[in-house]
């Protein structure tokens, strides 16, 4: 029996119908494509009349989807970048370089029992999940990730995000209190105070950034840190202290090493998640890694200039319109990539002797694409500010994601205690204190430059 | 019907729930199930069986931290209106004292929450 049969014997009798609707949603496809084709501009008339509802469901869609290959993203490079500093390989072999295994691992868990204990609230403990992955998702709705695109500019958006935030905690605690279990109950309680306590320092280091923005709206905030167009802009080096303490409170915020007590595997064995499995285990573990990039994406927005450019872009126009090639355009389309893949697999083939013809084709396709999707990119970069926003929001968000995992690569867990005071002790004087330098520094300077007049 | 400001939050809420008891309902649907024995819906407490009330008496740290949470984030929606019009104040040097005596009637609150122990392993009077 194949590997194939076996498995498809395996599997349940709705998974089986699943299977069968898969090729069926493509062939539906297929004729939406077709329609679109036939009554194209139709459609596009419906779509403009109705301009505010579908860049609503635009932007809802847009967001869900890119968070699934995110969180993938971000769990491979934890896997891979805590291997490597641990002196391990790390994942290496489902896909190149084990980079399909956190996929694989997402369709796991997928096709997991999901059980709920017995003696399990099972209303709560279903709701918990949704409640966490839902305040993931309503905190990315302000997030400003390159110009004009943005889920919604609201005027009080730090606000906005801070409020939905800590709605994290009742999730959580949903969780713990649901499950019926010790661990979970321990981890539920100690998410809740740890979250609650860091969440007045958090809050409280951005205000003398408020002061210098004077404005909540994230959006605002952004453009407000490209005056020059240099990197010296960034609040970062206005607030040094606020960046510092904002950088501590939102690592315990998202619950990353060191200050992951609310699943502390040495201690309450998983925390609240103990007694989940399958989707809604899933679920929980796919916001935790949301958070990671969604925290690292506000510190960006509020510290690091957002989309801003590090340094002021030389304007070069490289503008070519596709249109004005004629015939050309066709002949460009169709021999091109041909052309390229022949000429780019033809060394491997040449001057490597071990190299069989098909894989030399394939070596030569994928350079192919590498170099013409380079090029594409680097014209829609020229051309686009919204691409070149993108490509630095997410570059410096990505930095940020890197350095957390960093951080769980080096640092130990710390005590509760020691958690607990060192957010009441330190942290929230030292934003007090960080409010009201920055407040008589801003009284000092706008005295002085009213004085000469 | 102007789609801003709550209609989004509303329909980011709707959809992220959406999207989550779909994907519920699809793992429902292909996932595995057996039914177990007694053991298997019991809670996992690390392999032993399950020893006196889970949600009974608990005793738990940093319960008074809650009190002070809430004293302290009504103050953080305060600071920030402040914070938002402070430059444009008539008068800032009046808002920048009135500000510091607030903050520090809230300190008094939080030095004498200190001095008491609730900030230390134990809670109060230890």
């Amino acid at each position: 029996m194949t590997v194939v049969a076996r498995t498809w014997d395996r599997l349940t009798l709705p998974g089986k119908a699943l299977f069968i609707l898969i090729p069926l949603l493509g062939v539906l496809t297929l004729g939406l494509v077709i329609t679109i084709a036939l009554f194209g501009q139709q459609i596009l008339d419906i779509l403009i009349f109705n301009l505010p509802i579908v860049r609503f469901v635009f932007s809802v869609t847009i967001l869900m989807l890119i968070f699934v290959p995110m969180a993938f993203v971000i769990i491979y490079m934890e896997m891979k970048i805590i291997a490597l500093m641990n002196l391990r390989i790390g994942p290496d072999r489902v896909g190149p370089w084990g980079t399909l295994l956190s996929t694989v691992h997402g369709l796991k868990v997928l096709m997991k029992e999901d059980f709920t204990p017995g003696k399990a609230d099972a209303v709560v403990f279903t709701w918990a999940p949704v409640v966490v992955f839902s305040t993931a998702v309503l905190s990315a709705l302000v997030l400003p990730f390159a110009p004009g695109l943005y889920g919604q500019d609201m005027n009080i958006g730090l606000l906005y995000f801070f409020a939905v935030g800590g709605m994290t905690v009742v999730g959580l605690l949903m969780g713990g209190w649901s499950s019926f279990n010790k661990y979970s109950l321990i981890g539920g309680l100690r998410s809740a105070a740890q979250i609650v306590s860091y969440e007045i320092p958090l809050t409280l280091s951005v205000v003398g950034l408020v002061i210098l923005a004077g404005t909540m709206s994230l959006n605002e905030i952004v453009i407000q840190q490209s005056r020059t167009g240099w990197f010296t802009d960034w609040f970062m080096f206005r607030q040094p202290l606020g960046f510092l303490i904002f950088a501590i409170a939102a690592t315990a915020e998202a619950n990353r090493t060191p200050f992951d007590l609310t699943e502390a595997d040495s201690e309450i064995v998983a925390g609240f998640a103990t007694e989940y499995s399958g989707m809604r285990f899933g679920f929980f573990f796919f916001a935790e890694y949301i958070n990671v990039f969604i925290i690292s994406a506000i510190t960006v927005v509020l510290f690091m200039g957002g989309w801003n450019a590090p340094f002021p872009s030389p304007h070069i126009s490289w503008i070519v319109d596709p249109g004005s090639l004629g015939l050309w355009l066709v002949i460009l389309i169709a021999i091109v990539p041909v052309v390229g893949t022949l000429a780019l697999a033809a060394p491997f083939y040449l001057f490597r002797s071990k190299t069989r013809w098909w894989v030399a084709l394939i070596l030569g396709f994928v350079l192919f694409n590498v170099i013409a999707g380079g090029i594409f990119s680097l014209w829609a970069y020229i051309n686009f500010d919204w691409v070149a926003g993108l490509f630095w929001f997410v570059g410096k968000a990505f930095a940020l994601v890197f350095l957390f995992v960093w951080m769980r690569g080096t640092l130990p867990r710390v005590r509760i205690d020691q958690l607990m005071g060192f957010a009441w002790k330190w942290l929230l004087p030292a934003a007090l204190l960080n409010l009201f330098v920055t407040a008589a520094a801003v009284l000092v300077i706008d005295a002085m430059k009213a004085a000469p007049k | 019907m102007a789609l801003t400001g709550i209609w989004y939050v509303i329909g980011f809420a709707f959809a992220a729930g959406s999207f989550t008891f779909l994907t519920f309902g699809a793992a429902w649907l292909i996932s595995h199930r057996n039914r177990g024995d007694m053991h298997k819906g019991m809670p996992y407490e690390s392999g032993i069986d399950t020893y006196g009330d889970t949600h009974g008496r608990f005793g738990l740290s940093f319960y008074i931290y809650a009190l002070l949470f809430v004293a302290f984030d009504i103050e953080v929606i305060f600071i920030y209106l402040w914070a938002l019009v402070f430059r444009s104040l008539p008068d800032p040097i009046t808002g920048f004292t009135s500000m510091l005596i607030f903050v520090a009637i809230l300190l008094l609150g939080l030095g004498y929450a200190w001095r008491k122990g609730v900030l230390s392993w134990g809670g109060p009077g230890r």
